[in-house]
C-alpha cells in the first residue's frame, strides 16, 4: 500500500492502481464517461477525467498510483479542459431531456450539474447527425445523438462474449457505434444479454419493441 | 564472439563483397554508352517510362549498343524525367539532361549517341569534373546538400542488391555482426541519431528499453506509413536503394535481439512495396537476413505489412492495432511498445530515414557522424520542398543550415518575381513561419521554439499569392478527416476548428470568431490522446500568431488579401487593355461566363464565373487584361450585351 | 450498404476468393491482407464480402466492418471504368487542385467518392502522388496527367466518351455485319 494525497485528503491505495479509481472509491468524484474498471489499458477517449499533478493537466484514468503522489482534482486548468471538452460533446447532442429515457440517470446530466455547465451550449455551433436513429439491427436501436461515443459497450460486449457484436464503424468525425445488418450471427436475443444497453451512459441503446 | 566465428563472417561476406566489385568492374568495363534513368514514382508520372522506351527503339533502330540502367529517383523533381547519358567512348563526361521527353530521347539519340553532338543546350550540366562542360556542382541544389540517406539514391539499380554492396552496402551490417549488440547499441546511442519520423525521440534511448527488457520474443518496425499530404521522401528512399533501410533495420534488430522486422509500408504505394519485396528475397538469397546470418548464429526474418491508409497510423500504438487486425485508435502509453508492443512483446518502431542513417554511422563512426549538423541535432534532414519554389524535390541537408538557404540558396527561391510569404514545415502537424523566421537554423529544437517541426520533413514554400486562412483550412481539412474519432477534443474539435475556418474563407466569419479559433486550438492541444491531436491545431496557432491582419480581413472587409478565396475575389477584364478580336478567355471558359461586349470587347458574367482563372492564364500578355480583385464588388461591371441573352 | 448490386463479374470474383481464403491462418492479424486482397480484385467490399471474410475468421461480422470502414483503402461503392484521382497534395493545393477536382465534379455530375450511374466514372481525391512538379495533376485510370488546368478536364472526359462511342459504333457494325 502507498500513500497519496488528492485535494488534501490522504489516500491509501495499491501501488500501481488506477488514479481514477482510487479517487472514486474514495468518494472523491472526478467526472468521466469512457472508464471501465476492467483492467484493460484505459480507453482514455473522452477527455474528462482530468486531475492536475506536478502543474500538469493528466487524464486520471491513465495514471496510476505511486508512493506521495499529489493529486489536485479542482484547479482552474482541470475545470476549463473538463468543461471544453464536455461542451464538444454537447455540441453534438441532440438536447431532449424531457423525451429522453436517461433523463435524471444521465451522466451527461450528472457531470453539468458538477461542472455548473448548463446542456444548452452557446457559442458552439450544434451539429447533429442525420439520420440520428439507427434501427437496422432487429433488436437494437442505435440513438447516434445521443451516443457519446464512449466505446462501453462494444467493450462490454467484447469482455462478455469473447467478441463484440457492435463495433465503432467509420473514422473521425463520422465515427458511429454500429450492430451492422447480421442479425443471424448475433447471439444477442436480448432475453439473455442485455449488458450494452445496460452498461450505456446515456441510454443512446434501446431495445426495440418487438 | 568468437575468432572463429568473426573469420566465418568475413569470409562470407567478403565472397558477396567480391562478387559485387566484379559485376561492377564488368559493367563499368563495356565500352558502351551508359543512360540513367530515374524510375521512381514521380519519374514514371512524369513519363520516365515513355522516355525509356523511346531510348530502347530509337537505339534499336539506330543499332546503337548502349546500356540502358534503371536507377531510383534522385530527388530533382523540377527535371523530371531525366537521364544521365555517360559517354565515355566519345570523350565527354556524364552529363544531366533534365526533362527528357520521348522526343528528346530520340533526339539525343540521333544527335549525341551516334553524331556524338552533345547538345549542351539541353542540359544541367556534367556530373564531373572537366575542361568542356560547366558542372552540376556549380548549382546550389548539388552542391549545398549533403546526403547519407539519399546519397545512392539515384546512382543504383534499386532491384540489385550487388549495386548497393559495391558501393559498400552491407559493410556495416558484417561488420555489426562481428560485435556484441551492447557495442551497437553504445554506438548509436554515442552518436545522438535522434528519430526523423517527427519528434526527434533519441533513437539509441528507445532502442536501450527495448534490449534491457528480458523478452526472448523481441520485434522491430520500419514505418513507412508516411501520410503528410505534402511528404514523399520515405517512398523515395524506398523505391531507390531499400537495401540501406533493410540494414537499418537488420542493424536494429540485432541491437535489440529480435528476430522478427517488419516494414510497415502503405499499400498506396505500390513501386515502393513491389522493391522491398524484391530488396528482402534478394538479401534472404545472399545469406544477409534469415538463419544463421554470415555463420554469426543470428536469425532475422523480415516481412512486409501493408497499410491501409489511415494518418493516425503514424502513431506507434495505432500501428501496431492496425497490424494485429484493429481500427488503428491509438491507446494510452505506457505501457509503451518498447515494453509492451506488437504481440503483446518490445517492439521498436522507427522511420525510414532513421534507419537509413545507421548503416552509414556504423560505418563511419560517431565523430564523423557528430560534426555533420549541430550538436543537439546532428546529422542530416531530409525536406520535400515543394509549392512556390523554383526547383521543388527532396533536399537532404546538413541541420542546422538556416530556413533562407535552403529556399532560396538551394532550392532557387520564389518563381515568377513573387514575394516570398510563408514556408509551411511539417505538414498537417507543422506551423507557417513568415519572413522574419528565414534564418533561424533548421534542427529539431529551433522549429519546436518558432512554432513549428520537422515532423515528417514536408516544406511548402507560399507565395504572396497564397491565403493563409485557406492554407490553415486546408490542413485542418486533412487532420479532420483522418482524425480516428476516438478522443473528443479531436473528433469533434477539429470539426469545429475547421468548420470556423471554412466560414471565413467564404466571407461568413463573425465577430469573436479567431478567439474561439484560439481557445479551440489550445485546448486540442492540451486535451488529446495522441500526437495527431495534439499538434493538430499548429497551422492555425502559427498562422494566427503571424497573419492575424489576415484573418481579421476576411472577417471584418469581407476580403481576402491574396485574393485567393474564390468566394471572396472576382475576375473582371479591364476593356482598356482587352483588345477587339481576341477570343481567347471565351474559348477557354469552362462555364462560358466571359462573353462579347457590343464593342467586341470581353466581358465576365459573375453571376456564371467559378473563379478558376483560366481566362487569366489564357489572356495573351500583350493584353494581359484579366484582373482578380477581392472583395469582389470592388470588380467593374460589365454588362452582357441584351441580344445575346436573347438567343441563349 | 444493401443496396450496392453485384454484377456477374463482382459475384464471380466473388467465388474465386472464397477458394483463396484458405492461404491465410485464421488470425485476425490476417484481417486487412484478406480486405487488401479483395479491394485489389473486386474494386470494393461489398457486404457478401464482409460476410465471407467474417466466416472464415470466425469473428462478427461488425467487427470486419468496423475494420474496414476506418481505413482509406476500402471502398463500399464499385468504381468506375474510369476512376479518377485527383491528387490534392499540398503543392496540388497550392496550385488550385481542388478547382480541377470541382470541374471533374461538375462535368459528371457526381460528387468525390461517387460513381456515376453508367459506371462510367468515379472520382476520388488522393493525397501526394509525388509529382509535385507537375502540380495539378489528376490521374485517370493509370494515366497521369499533370499542369491540370480546368479546360483540359472537358477534354479528358471527352475523349473517353468518343472512345466509348467509336466502340460502340464498331460493336454495332460487326453486329450488323455478322446478321
Amino acid at each position: 500500500m502507498v500513500k497519496i494525497l488528492v485535494d488534501n485528503k490522504h489516500i491509501e491505495a495499491e501501488d500501481g492502481a488506477n488514479l481514477l479509481q482510487t479517487c472514486l472509491d474514495n468518494d472523491i468524484y472526478i467526472p468521466n464517461l469512457c472508464y471501465l474498471n476492467d483492467g484493460q489499458i484505459p480507453f482514455a477517449g473522452c477527455r474528462l477525467c482530468y486531475v492536475q499533478i506536478n502543474g500538469k493537466p493528466v487524464a486520471s484514468c491513465t495514471q496510476k498510483v505511486a508512493e506521495g503522489l499529489e493529486v489536485q482534482t479542482d484547479t482552474p486548468e482541470v475545470r476549463s479542459l473538463q468543461k471544453a471538452a464536455f461542451r464538444l460533446l454537447l455540441s453534438v447532442h441532440d438536447i431532449k431531456c424531457k423525451e429522453c429515457p436517461a433523463n435524471k440517470r444521465c451522466e451527461l446530466q450528472r457531470i453539468g450539474k458538477f461542472l455548473k455547465v448548463g446542456l444548452k451550449v452557446k457559442g458552439l455551433e450544434v451539429r447533429l447527425k442525420d439520420p440520428g436513429l439507427d434501427s437496422g439491427h432487429p433488436y437494437l436501436l442505435i440513438d447516434q445523438n445521443r451516443c457519446v461515443l464512449c466505446g462501453k459497450c462494444v467493450r462490454v460486449c467484447q469482455k462478455k462474449h469473447g467478441h463484440s457484436y457492435l463495433t465503432f464503424a467509420k473514422r473521425g468525425f463520422e465515427t458511429v457505434i454500429s450492430a451492422y445488418r447480421q442479425p443471424e450471427e448475433s447471439p444477442l436475443n436480448f432475453s439473455e444479454c442485455t449488458a450494452c444497453i445496460d452498461i450505456c451512459p446515456v441510454r443512446a441503446l434501446l431495445l426495440k419493441d418487438v | 564472439m568468437s575468432q572463429g566465428k568473426i573469420k566465418t563472417i568475413d569470409e562470407k561476406f567478403g565472397a558477396i563483397f567480391a562478387e559485387a566489385q566484379r559485376r561492377k568492374n564488368e559493367r563499368e568495363a563495356k565500352p558502351v554508352p551508359k543512360i540513367h534513368i530515374g524510375l521512381a514514382t514521380c519519374g514514371i508520372a512524369a513519363g520516365a517510362m515513355e522516355t525509356k522506351a523511346s531510348f530502347e527503339e530509337s537505339l534499336a533502330q539506330r543499332g546503337i549498343d548502349a546500356q540502358i540502367h534503371p536507377v531510383g529517383c534522385i530527388g530533382h523533381c523540377y527535371a523530371e524525367p531525366w537521364v544521365i547519358i555517360e559517354n565515355t567512348e566519345m570523350g565527354f563526361p556524364p552529363i544531366f539532361y533534365p526533362k527528357v521527353t520521348a522526343g528528346k530521347a530520340k533526339m539525343l539519340t540521333k544527335l549525341y549517341l551516334e553524331e556524338g553532338d552533345p547538345r549542351l543546350e539541353h542540359i544541367l550540366g556534367a556530373m564531373e569534373e572537366n575542361e568542356m562542360i560547366p558542372t552540376v556542382w556549380e548549382f546550389s541544389r548539388f552542391s549545398e546538400e549533403k546526403r547519407i540517406v539519399m546519397n545512392l539514391c539515384g546512382k543504383i539499380d534499386p532491384d540489385d542488391i550487388y549495386e548497393y554492396i559495391a558501393e559498400e552496402g552491407y559493410v556495416s551490417w558484417a561488420k555489426a555482426l562481428k560485435g556484441t549488440p551492447e557495442e551497437l547499441l553504445n554506438l548509436v546511442k554515442d552518436s545522438g541519431l535522434r528519430g526523423r519520423g517527427g519528434a526527434g525521440f533519441p533513437t539509441g534511448t528507445k532502442w536501450e528499453i527495448a534490449a534491457k527488457h528480458d523478452s526472448s520474443k523481441k520485434i522491430v518496425i520500419c514505418n513507412a506509413d508516411e501520410g503528410d499530404p505534402g511528404a514523399y521522401m520515405d517512398r523515395t528512399i524506398l523505391e531507390s536503394n531499400p537495401h540501406q533501410v533493410l540494414e537499418g533495420l537488420a542493424l536494429s534488430a540485432y541491437a535489440i535481439g529480435a528476430d522478427t522486422a517488419f516494414i510497415y509500408v502503405r499499400s498506396e504505394y505500390p513501386l515502393a512495396v513491389k522493391t522491398i519485396q524484391k530488396a528482402i528475397s534478394q538479401a534472404e538469397e545472399a545469406g544477409l537476413i534469415g538463419k544463421d546470418i554470415l555463420g554469426s548464429g543470428f536469425d532475422l526474418e523480415i516481412k512486409i505489412f501493408q497499410g491501409s491508409g489511415a494518418f493516425v497510423c503514424g502513431e506507434e500504438t495505432a500501428l501496431i492495432l492496425s497490424m494485429e487486425g484493429f481500427r488503428g485508435m491509438p491507446y494510452p502509453r505506457p505501457p509503451y511498445p518498447a515494453e509492451t508492443g506488437l504481440q503483446g512483446v518490445p517492439t521498436v518502431i522507427n522511420n525510414v530515414k532513421t534507419l537509413a542513417l545507421v548503416p552509414p554511422i556504423v560505418k563511419n563512426g560517431v565523430s564523423w557522424f557528430r560534426q555533420i549538423g549541430t550538436e543537439n541535432s546532428p546529422g542530416t534532414a531530409i525536406f520535400s520542398v515543394v509549392g512556390n519554389v523554383t526547383h521543388p524535390g527532396l533536399v537532404e541537408i546538413p541541420m542546422g543550415i538556416s530556413l533562407r538557404s535552403l529556399i532560396f540558396k538551394i532550392c532557387g527561391g520564389i518563381p515568377d518575381k513573387k514575394k516570398f510569404k510563408a514556408a509551411q514545415i511539417g505538414g498537417p502537424s507543422g506551423g507557417c513561419l513568415p519572413e522574419e523566421f528565414l534564418d533561424i537554423p533548421i534542427d529539431f529544437d529551433s522549429l519546436i521554439e518558432a512554432g513549428a517541426m520537422i515532423g515528417s520533413g514536408g516544406m511548402v514554400v507560399l507565395d504572396e499569392d497564397t491565403c493563409m486562412v485557406d492554407v490553415s483550412r486546408y490542413f485542418l481539412d486533412f487532420t479532420q478527416k483522418e482524425s480516428c474519432g476516438k478522443c473528443t477534443f479531436c473528433r469533434i474539435g477539429t470539426w469545429h476548428l475547421l468548420s470556423i475556418l471554412q466560414r471565413l474563407t467564404i466571407g461568413e466569419g463573425k465577430e469573436g470568431d479567431l478567439e474561439k479559433l484560439e481557445q479551440l486550438s489550445r485546448d486540442i492541444k492540451e486535451g488529446s490522446l495522441c500526437g495527431l491531436g495534439k499538434t493538430a491545431p499548429n497551422p492555425v496557432l502559427t498562422s494566427l500568431k503571424y497573419f492575424r491582419e489576415e484573418y481579421e480581413a476576411h472577417i471584418k472587409e469581407g476580403r481576402c488579401p491574396a485574393a485567393s478565396c474564390r468566394p471572396l475575389t472576382a475576375f473582371y477584364i479591364d476593356l482598356d487593355k482587352c483588345a477587339r478580336g481576341c477570343d481567347a478567355c471565351v474559348g477557354c471558359c469552362p462555364v462560358d461566363a466571359v462573353f462579347t461586349t457590343s464593342n467586341r470587347k470581353k466581358g465576365i458574367d459573375q453571376d456564371l464565373c467559378i473563379k478558376c482563372g483560366e481566362c487569366k492564364v489564357h489572356c495573351p500578355p500583350d493584353y494581359n487584361a484579366i484582373f482578380k480583385i477581392s472583395p469582389p464588388h470592388l470588380a467593374p461591371v460589365i454588362e452582357r450585351p441584351k441580344e445575346e441573352k436573347e438567343t441563349s | 450498404m444493401d443496396d450496392v448490386v453485384l454484377t456477374s463479374e463482382d459475384k464471380a470474383a466473388l467465388e474465386e476468393l472464397r477458394s483463396q481464403l484458405d492461404r491465410y491462418e485464421k488470425s485476425t492479424a490476417n484481417l486487412i491482407p484478406i480486405l487488401q486482397m479483395i479491394q485489389e480484385k473486386v474494386k470494393f467490399l461489398p457486404p457478401a464480402a464482409i460476410k465471407m471474410v467474417a466466416g472464415f475468421l470466425e469473428i462478427p461480422s461488425s467487427q470486419v466492418y468496423g475494420v474496414a470502414t476506418f481505413y482509406n483503402q476500402f471502398k463500399f461503392n464499385p468504381p468506375g471504368k474510369n476512376p479518377i484521382k485527383v491528387c490534392l497534395g499540398t503543392a496540388c493545393h497550392v496550385r488550385a487542385g481542388d478547382i480541377i477536382l470541382e470541374n471533374f465534379e461538375r462535368k459528371l455530375g457526381i460528387r468525390e467518392g461517387e460513381t456515376t450511374e453508367d459506371r462510367e466514372f468515379s472520382i476520388d481525391r488522393v493525397a501526394c502522388v509525388g509529382c509535385c512538379a507537375l502540380a495539378p495533376v489528376a490521374i485517370m485510370g493509370k494515366t497521369v496527367h499533370g499542369h491540370m488546368a480546368p479546360s483540359k478536364v472537358e477534354g479528358l472526359v471527352m475523349r473517353v466518351q468518343i472512345e466509348r462511342e467509336k466502340a460502340e459504333r464498331e460493336r454495332q457494325k460487326n453486329e450488323s455485319g455478322q446478321n
